[in-house]
């Protein structure tokens, strides 16, 4: 089967957008990676839209009313963080078929405020009489394994944080671009232990877009820009006996990278940048054992290394990753992808990964089960 | 355990109390003590106790309701058993900030409980540097916090408590 190849990819400034729809984040996007494509609406041939909350709506159909009702098939897909990942393997797999030349992949987010959660069940409100069910304990409480078992420490999942912000400040599309030193990461507010609120993704508003072609029409086009999709992998968290009480992030993200790598014929030590969902700081931590970057028990180690920086051995999240450039749900899994192809062209500024030529994207989805989506790129 | 729920309250038959069939039953049979969670059981006299279930085929123990056993996709091989309402605690985070109108800090634990089974719940300790990985606690049955369905029907819930220490 021939590859696929991503020829249009950007993204908006993640932030907070009050006084627009989903659909008109979704179109800025959009409009964005075809005009990176030089492409039109009229040369897409089917839309592919990822979006956790917004889904219902039909995402893809709204944002084609507000740049060209062409009449192509629109798939909305909702799988909580997973999403735009999920838009993007689907999109890959319609070209695949060879039923289509060209497809555009979104995915855009109005998040809504506060913390998220919550439960759908019977019975009395569970948070706080039978633990948590927030987002950040279940992070946290996965990370307190990480620590009861190496021993790592606040200030190493801190870190991660103090990373992530720094190399946000050379990314003009983060939703926040400061610096936060390592005290004042750890002196913010504590949510659930040990992770503090500078060490949790910000709940913004975001859209991100790649326009996916096939082998025959990246060369009608020029292969110049044209990044190649070596490996596009969506897997869903097997049976772990302690889920869902415990959370377990782990077993379905190796899952997920194991079958990319395969896919590619590549392994961790071909990467030469890693774009991963650090929802909270301790999950980067949990994720450089997951997709291989270190062996178990070394992420600690890797974090102090200072290889994960950028200017270091393997640049991860220099975006600023979801700590510093917000986590619009489903625009996420779409953006990271765009982060890799800008290093991949040359094209990533100042905060260019020198030399790029291949990165990994990762997303995880979780909602009591989970999702994972590892893309591997390779400037073509 | 409240002592009202430990009073001899008929069993409400069937959970469609709504149905015709089952608005005969009586005012204070609709009072009766109710699980307010998926690994608690309420039995007529009000005694709760943990169910979970063990799959015979592969062994795998869960807590949910399932169509087929969720570890190896066997069905009719759930076999349902009693965890004693003991177990270690196997992870935890302290909650500094939650849901508006949640009571914090609280302290959010992953404990194995007797049988395979875990199982998150709030440990109720006043000293959080005591925790430890793989501490014994001990499950207790509440009235989670006061908590009524629409009927007015109380649940029962439960908490963690240290082993050893004083309820
Ligand atoms: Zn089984």
């Amino acid at each position: 089967m021939s590859d696929t190849f991503i020829v249009g990819a950007d993204m908006i400034k993640f932030g907070r957008y009050p006084d627009s729809s989903p659909f008109e984040l979704a179109a800025d996007a959009a409009l964005l990676a075809l005009d990176d494509a030089s492409l039109t609406i009229q040369d897409v041939q089917a839309v592919f839209a990822g979006s956790t909350f917004n889904s219902a709506s039909m995402v893809a159909q709204r944002m084609l009313q507000l740049i060209g009702q062409t009449g192509a098939p629109c798939f909305n897909v909702s799988n909580a963080c997973a999403a735009g990942a999920t838009a993007v393997r689907q999109a890959i797999l319609a070209v695949k078929s060879g039923e289509y030349d060209v497809v555009l992949a979104v995915g855009a987010e109005k998040n809504p405020r506060g913390l998220m959660g919550g439960a759908l069940t019977d019975g009395p409100p569970p948070e706080g009489l039978f633990g948590s069910v927030a987002p950040p304990s279940f992070f946290a409480e996965a990370g307190m394994i990480h620590v009861n078992r190496y021993g790592t420490t606040i200030e190493q999942i801190a870190q991660v944080a103090v990373k992530n912000h720094h190399h946000s400040t050379m990314n003009p599309k983060a939703a926040y671009q400061i610096e936060t030193p390592l005290e004042e990461v750890l002196a913010s507010e504590m949510i659930a232990w040990p992770l503090t609120k500078l060490m949790c993704s910000p709940n913004v508003d975001g859209a991100a877009a790649v326009i996916i072609v096939s082998e025959k029409k990246a060369r009608e086009m020029g292969m110049g820009r044209a990044v190649r999709i070596r490996g596009s992998a969506l897997v869903s968290d097997p049976f772990e006996p302690r889920t869902p009480d415990m959370f377990d992030p782990n077993t379905v993200a190796r899952l997920g990278a194991a079958k990319a790598y395969e896919q590619a014929g590549l392994g961790p030590e071909d990467l030469d940048m890693v774009e991963l969902h650090d929802c909270f700081a301790v999950a980067e931590l949990l994720h450089y054992e997951n997709l291989g970057l270190c062996a178990d028990g070394e992420a600690a180690r890797l974090i102090d290394s200072g290889e994960t920086a950028l200017g270091g051995r393997l640049p991860v999240n220099v975006s600023g990753g979801l700590l510093a450039k917000g986590h619009p749900i489903g625009a996420t899994g779409v953006a990271n992808i765009v982060e890799i192809v800008y290093h991949l062209r040359g094209e990533a500024g100042a905060r260019q990964v020198e030399g790029a030529r291949i990165g990994l994207a990762h997303v995880l989805g979780f909602a009591s089960v989970a999702a994972c989506g590892v893309h591997i790129l390779e400037k073509a | 355990m409240q002592a009202q729920q430990r009073g001899a309250v008929r069993e409400a038959k069937g959970r469609d109390l709504g149905t015709a069939s089952n608005t005969i039953a009586g005012p204070e049979a609709d009072l009766a003590p109710k699980s307010g969670h998926k690994v608690v059981r309420v039995g007529p006299d009000g005694e709760a106790w943990l169910e979970a279930s063990r799959c015979s085929n592969c062994g795998a123990v869960m807590a949910e309701r399932t169509r087929a056993c969720r570890s190896c996709g066997a069905r009719n091989t759930l076999v349902p058993f009693r965890p004693k309402a003991i177990g270690t605690l196997y992870s935890w985070t302290v909650v500094y900030r939650s849901f508006p109108g949640i009571k914090v800090p609280f302290v959010s634990a992953v404990v194995d409980v007797d049988g395979g089974l875990a199982l998150k719940g709030t440990l109720r300790i006043d000293d959080h540097d005591s925790l430890k990985f793989g501490m014994p606690v001990r499950i207790e049955f509440d009235d989670a916090g006061g908590a009524k369905d629409k009927d007015g029907r109380p649940y029962v819930g439960f908490h963690f408590v240290a082993e050893g220490a004083s309820a």
